[in-house]
């Protein structure tokens, strides 16, 4: 069986998981503030960054910090518990099918809900920002093109920690211990990234990155701006390492 | 004799390991937080359990309801997991004691929690601060109040695993209201009264006529959730 067939079972699994329900749920709270308030976007002339780049750069701080690593960590739940209720694991384990790959399907899986919910976010903020532009009678929309780089590059940086919660569910078995694991670590990424070593923490990434983009459109605001020489290898190995403990140990406890 | 049946019941989902690592951890916050910045900290203007407090009141709460939901979350798994909670229907037992029996538990490990926590704060104005008079009456307010409101939440989380036969939708549906309540205006008193914001709030830094007001919200709110899950099991029963 092919991989790409096998990404195709996998998205059946989860068809009607009503994931793609929360996802959506958490990004459509996540700009109903933004919209209400649209107009305290005006009072930002401290920092000197325009009303529209702020409803857009504040939207997308409060999901790269909380909401989509949180997000991420659900997913993987819904992902581990499919296959977990009912024994579902053994049934897969024992067809012909190299476990690597199956282990890499499922993480190929996780990538499209990641992509899924960064481009929901990437529409509601243009429904946003469509509405504030009529309420607040100023034009809040960004060019595409402008977005599409900075939503891109939130979705390549978030790969290592995608990377790393998919193997803290893969090797630990009790729930609680993933999922807490994986919870907890996003709490600390606000203070982690204003430290030397934010690339060394791979949760922190789309958050750093993000943070150091607004810092760019703020002409008055100095963050640390993105520095890719040591950040790029670390990422790197990261998740080599990360997908690679994974395929590992994927379907060992069962097996046994 | 019922207690000790989920106690054991729980024993190995790790419940409880957790809830004990997870109040370290957020006992471990200010501690780490002083020995950082303390100077920063000593030289600020007010008692010191205040200062203390809002420095890393936030962060520690957010860790107490992240354990809150990822808790009650695993209560329920483990009845749903293997279709255990039909085997407990069969028992003479009223669904409604398990919830009543889950809750008590989740409270217990929070209470224990809160201790730790209260320890390191202890330790924290004994290490860098100067003595105070009534510190020990101020911690013991501040910390029963931040715990009077999460009741609350402990509830509504519970209520949500009782009603999600899957752990993602019980989780996601927690995760996105732990967001919702950092993006809700913690200044405007009925929005703060949502289950999820409220162990965000500090004793000294609210209104003093808020307090009553607060306690009081936190005691319906346990009431009303509590009754709104036996009307639930109710019509659950009748549906099957």
């Amino acid at each position: 069986m092919n991989f790409l067939s096998l990404i195709k079972i996998e998205l059946t699994k989860i068809k009607r998981s009503k994931i793609l329900l929360i996802l959506f749920v958490a990004t459509i709270i996540l700009w109903i503030p933004s919209i209400i308030n649209s107009d305290m976007n005006f009072n930002m002339q401290a920092e000197g960054i325009s009303p529209e780049n702020n409803f857009f750069i504040q939207g997308f701080m409060g999901m790269a910090w909380f909401m989509f690593p949180a997000s991420m960590v659900v997913c993987t739940v819904l992902i581990n518990q499919t296959e977990r209720t009912n024994n579902g694991i053994l049934k897969m384990l024992s067809l012909p099918i190299n476990t690597k790959n199956l282990c890499m399907a499922k993480f190929a899986v996780m990538l499209i809900l990641a992509a899924s919910q960064i481009l929901m976010m990437t529409c509601i903020y243009y429904t946003g920002a469509a509405i504030s532009s009529v309420t607040q009678s100023y034009n809040f929309i960004l060019p595409p093109l402008f977005v599409l780089k900075e939503v891109g590059l939130i979705a390549l940086s978030s790969i290592p920690m995608i990377a790393f919660f998919w193997v803290l569910s893969v090797c630990i078995h009790t729930p609680v211990f993933s999922i807490g694991i994986g919870l907890v670590s996003i709490v600390p990424s606000v203070l982690i990234i204003n430290t030397k070593i934010w690339f060394a923490y791979p949760i922190s990434y789309q958050f750093f990155v993000i943070t150091s983009e607004y810092g760019k459109i703020a002409k008055n605001l100095d963050t640390t701006p993105i520095k890719l020489v040591p950040w790029i290898p670390f990422a790197i190995v990261i998740t080599i390492i990360c997908l690679s403990l994974s395929c590992l140990c994927f379907g060992k406890a069962e097996r046994r | 004799m019922k207690l000790s049946l989920e106690y054991k019941k729980i024993k190995r989902t790790g419940f409880y390991p957790a809830f004990l690592c997870g109040g370290i951890l957020a006992a471990s916050v200010p501690v780490i937080n002083m020995a950082a910045r303390s100077e920063m900290y000593t030289k600020q203007n007010g008692s010191p359990l205040s200062i203390l407090l809002n420095a890393n009141w936030e962060m520690i709460s957010m860790l107490n309801i992240l354990l809150v939901v990822i808790g009650t979350c695993t209560l329920y798994n483990t009845e749903y997991a293997n279709n255990a909670i039909q085997k407990m229907k069969s028992l003479p037992i009223r669904e409604s004691t398990i919830f009543i029996e889950k809750w008590v538990l989740t409270i217990f490990m929070c209470i224990i929690v809160f201790t730790i926590e209260a320890f390191s704060i202890t330790f924290c104005y004994m290490h860098w601060f100067e003595k105070e008079n009534n510190f020990g009456i101020e911690l013991f307010k501040n910390l029963g109040f931040s715990f009077l409101l999460i009741l609350p939440c402990i509830i509504i989380s519970l209520l949500i695993s009782s009603a999600c036969k899957n752990m993602w939708v019980s989780l996601g549906i927690g995760v996105v209201c732990i967001f919702t309540a950092t993006i809700i205006n913690r200044n405007n008193f009925i929005l703060s009264l949502f289950p999820y914001v409220m162990p965000f709030k500090i004793f000294d830094s609210t209104d003093s006529s808020k307090i009553i007001q607060y306690i009081a919200a936190a005691i319906i709110e346990f009431l009303v959730l509590n009754i709104v899950e036996r009307i639930f099991i109710k019509n659950k029963e009748e549906a099957i």
